[in-house]
C-alpha cells in the first residue's frame, strides 16, 4: 500500500452564511490521481484553495507529505505545483519568460531553471512558441503553459483545477498525455473536472461533491458497479445519479 | 531574490507600456512648458491702469501720466470715455481712472482737482493695486503743489522771478526724487519668485504621485488575472511579495524623477554636482513613500476600480494641499492641513534644494517624515493584506 501523501480531515470553510465546504475528509496516496468531481458551487475549487494554502479552513486540517497546511505550510508549499482553473499567466510576458518568472518563484536558480523551463514547455508541446507573448496564445495554448508552469520545481503534489476546460480536442489530448507521463513518474495529482469521461480515463479514485460535503468516493470502476453494470454504465450516469439533474449555478 | 524578480518584471512592463510612459514623462514635460509659457517668467506684479484722459493737453494730466508710466510693472493704456464705460459694464474691466476735464487749468490756478476712479465691485487685486499706485503718484504730485504754494508765499515781496524759482524748485524736487529722505530698502529673504522653482518640484512630485494609482492597480490586476493567488502557492514569501511591489514602485517613481530633473538640469542648469545627488535622493526617499502609500491602497481595495478612485482622489487632496500650484503661506487656514500632504514635504525639500537654500541635513525634517510614511505604509499595507479576504 502506498503512503498517504495527503491527507485532509474536516475541513471546513464558509464565505458569509454560504458553507462552501463541509467537513470534507479524503486521502491520496503517493502516485495516484485523485479525481474530484462536483457540479459547480460544490466546493471543489475552495477545497483545492485550502490544501494549496491560499485560503485557511475555518476547522479542520490537511497534512502534504506530512506537513500542516495550517501549522507548517511554508513546508507544504514546497512540495506542491498547482494549475489554477484561471489562466494565471502574464500576458505581457513570453511562455518562457512566464515559466522563468515562476520557476524562481519556486526556488529555482542558475541554470537549472531555464532548463526546467524549456523540458516543460517541450512536454506540453510549446518549444517552438517559447519566445512568443503569451497575451497571442490560443485557448489551448494557454491552458498547456498553465499547466506546464505548475511543473515548474517538479512538485511531488499537484492540483490540477479544470485544466482542459474550453480547449480544443488536440490541446485536450495533450494535457492528458501530460498527466499520464506525470503519473507514471509517480507523481500524485488531485484532479477536479467537469469532463466525466476524463475522471474516468485518468483517475484512481474519485470523490463526488455536492453542497460541500463528499457524496462519494471510490474508483470510478467501482462507482459505476453501484447502479448496474460497469462495462455499460458510464461515470456521468453515477454522476447524474448522485447530484441529480436540477440545474445549477 | 525574489523580491527583486517581482520588482524587475513590473519596472519591464512598465517600461514596455507606451501609455504609462507617455503619462508619466510626457504630460508632466508638457503641463510645466505650459506653465511657463503662461507666467513668462516672470512673478512679480504685472498691472495695468486703463486711463481716460479728458485732458488731453495739460500739462498736469500729461506730468500725472507720465510719472505713472514711469512705474515700473505699470502700464498704462488709454481708453476713449465710451469704450471704457462699455468694458466696464461687461465686467471686461474692473477699474478705469478718469483724469477729468480742466483738470490742469484747476492745478495751475490753485483750486483743487480730482482724479476719478470708477471701479466695479472691490476692482479685483490688480485693480486695488492699480488704485494705490495712482493714490501714490496724486499724494506725490499734492505735495510737490504744497511746496510750491509755501516756497511762492516765502518768497512773495523779494524779488526772484517765478521762472528762477521754479527751476530751481524743480531741480530740488527732482533730487528729492532720486534721493528721498525717507526711502524704502527692499530686502530679499529667500529666493526671488521663479517659475521653474514654483512648478517644478509641485508637478514632478504631483506626476510621482499620481503613479500611486499604479502601484495600487498592480496587486489587484494580479489577484484578477489570477497571478497573485499562484504566487500566493509558491514559496515566494508575502513579505517578498511586498518587497517586490515595493521596489517596483520606488524604481517607477525615482526613474520617472530622474529622467525629469535631468531634463530640467539640461533645460535649466538648476544643479551643482552635489546638489543634483541630494535631490535625487529627496526623489527616491520620495518616490519610496509613495510606493508604501499605493501598498497601503491595493491592500484596502477589493477592485481596481475601487482602488483607482481611491489612488485618484487621495493624489488629488494631497496635490492640492500640497502647494502644488499655489504656495500655502503660514497665516492660510489652509496651512495646518498643507501640512498633512506628503507633497509638502517633498516640495518643500525640492524647492530649497534648487533655490540653494538649504542641504541634507537641514532637511531632516522633510526627509524624517516621509521615511516614516515609507515605514508606516509598509506596516498599514501588511497588516491590510492580512486581514482583508484573499490576504494573507
Amino acid at each position: 500500500m502506498p503512503e498517504e501523501f495527503l491527507v485532509a480531515q474536516d475541513l471546513h470553510k464558509s464565505f458569509s452564511a454560504d458553507k462552501a465546504v463541509d467537513g470534507v475528509s479524503f486521502t491520496i496516496h503517493t502516485g495516484e490521481i485523485f479525481g474530484l468531481l462536483g457540479p459547480n458551487g460544490a466546493g471543489k475549487t475552495t477545497t483545492i484553495r485550502m490544501l494549496s494554502t491560499v485560503l485557511e479552513p475555518d476547522r479542520g486540517d490537511a497534512t502534504i507529505g506530512g506537513h500542516s497546511i495550517r501549522r507548517d505550510a511554508d513546508a507544504a508549499r514546497k512540495l506542491i505545483g498547482v494549475c489554477p482553473q484561471e489562466l494565471a499567466l502574464y500576458q505581457d510576458l513570453s511562455a518562457l519568460a512566464n515559466m522563468i518568472f515562476f520557476g524562481r518563484m519556486v526556488g529555482l536558480t542558475g541554470k537549472e531553471v531555464r532548463v526546467q523551463a524549456m523540458a516543460h514547455l517541450e512536454l506540453v508541446g510549446l518549444t517552438e512558441k517559447a519566445k512568443s507573448k503569451v497575451g497571442k496564445f490560443s485557448g489551448g495554448m494557454k491552458r498547456r503553459i498553465n499547466l506546464a508552469i505548475a511543473l515548474m520545481g517538479h512538485p511531488e503534489l499537484l492540483f490540477l483545477d479544470e485544466p482542459t476546460v474550453g480547449i480544443d480536442p488536440q490541446s485536450r489530448n495533450n494535457i492528458y498525455q501530460t498527466i499520464e507521463d506525470l503519473r507514471d513518474k509517480g507523481i500524485t495529482i488531485l484532479y477536479t473536472t467537469h469532463y466525466m469521461e476524463e475522471a474516468d480515463r485518468l483517475c484512481d479514485r474519485v470523490a463526488i461533491m455536492d453542497g460541500g460535503k463528499i457524496i462519494a468516493m471510490d474508483t470510478p470502476h467501482q462507482l459505476r458497479s453501484r447502479i448496474g453494470s460497469p462495462e455499460t454504465v458510464t461515470l456521468e450516469d453515477v454522476f447524474l445519479k448522485l447530484t441529480g439533474r436540477n440545474l445549477r449555478d | 531574490m525574489r523580491a527583486l524578480v517581482i520588482a524587475f518584471r513590473e519596472v519591464r512592463t512598465y517600461l514596455q507600456d507606451t501609455a504609462d510612459l507617455a503619462f508619466s514623462l510626457l504630460l508632466p514635460i508638457a503641463i510645466f512648458t505650459l506653465m511657463y509659457a503662461a507666467f513668462g517668467g516672470q512673478l512679480l506684479f504685472q498691472g495695468t491702469a486703463h486711463v481716460v484722459n479728458e485732458d488731453p493737453e495739460g500739462i498736469y494730466s500729461t506730468l500725472f501720466l507720465e510719472r505713472l508710466r514711469g512705474i515700473e510693472n505699470l502700464e498704462v493704456k488709454l481708453l476713449s470715455s465710451k469704450e471704457a464705460e462699455e468694458r466696464l459694464d461687461r465686467s471686461d474691466l474692473l477699474l478705469v481712472l478718469r483724469v477729468p476735464k480742466g483738470f490742469s487749468n484747476r492745478l495751475a490756478s490753485g483750486d483743487p482737482a480730482e482724479l476719478i476712479l470708477s471701479q466695479r465691485g472691490d476692482a479685483g487685486q490688480e485693480g486695488q493695486i492699480v488704485v494705490s499706485l495712482v493714490r501714490a503718484v496724486a499724494e506725490e504730485m499734492g505735495e510737490e503743489f504744497k511746496v510750491r504754494e509755501q516756497v511762492a508765499r516765502a518768497l512773495a515781496g523779494r524779488n526772484i522771478s517765478q521762472e528762477r524759482t521754479e527751476t530751481v524748485l524743480q531741480k530740488f524736487m527732482d533730487r528729492e526724487r532720486a534721493n528721498p529722505i525717507l526711502g524704502v530698502q527692499e530686502e530679499l529673504v529667500g529666493t526671488r519668485p521663479d517659475p521653474v522653482n514654483m512648478f517644478l518640484p509641485g508637478i514632478i512630485t504631483m506626476f510621482v504621485l499620481f503613479a500611486i494609482t499604479l502601484n495600487a492597480r498592480t496587486l489587484l490586476e494580479e489577484r484578477r488575472e489570477g497571478t497573485l493567488e499562484r504566487l500566493l502557492t509558491t514559496q515566494l514569501t508575502v513579505g517578498e511579495l511586498f518587497t517586490g511591489k515595493f521596489l517596483a514602485g520606488l524604481a517607477r517613481g525615482f526613474l520617472q524623477t530622474l529622467i525629469l530633473l535631468s531634463l530640467s538640469q539640461v533645460a535649466f542648469h538648476l544643479f551643482t554636482p552635489l546638489t543634483f545627488a541630494e535631490i535625487l535622493i529627496v526623489a527616491l526617499i520620495f518616490a519610496a513613500a509613495v510606493s508604501a502609500l499605493g501598498l497601503v491602497i491595493a491592500s484596502v481595495a477589493r477592485t481596481e476600480d475601487g482602488a483607482i478612485w481611491i489612488a485618484v482622489f487621495f493624489t488629488m487632496v494631497m496635490v492640492m494641499l500640497g502647494g502644488t500650484f499655489f504656495s500655502i503661506s503660514q497665516g492660510s487656514p489652509l496651512y495646518p492641513l498643507s501640512r498633512i500632504s506628503i507633497n509638502t514635504y517633498a516640495n518643500d525639500a525640492f524647492k530649497a534644494i534648487i533655490a540653494g537654500e538649504g542641504s541634507l541635513t537641514h532637511l531632516r525634517r522633510e526627509l524624517g517624515i516621509m521615511a516614516g510614511i515609507i515605514i508606516g505604509g509598509l506596516g498599514v499595507g501588511r497588516v491590510f493584506f492580512r486581514i482583508m479576504p484573499g490576504g494573507r
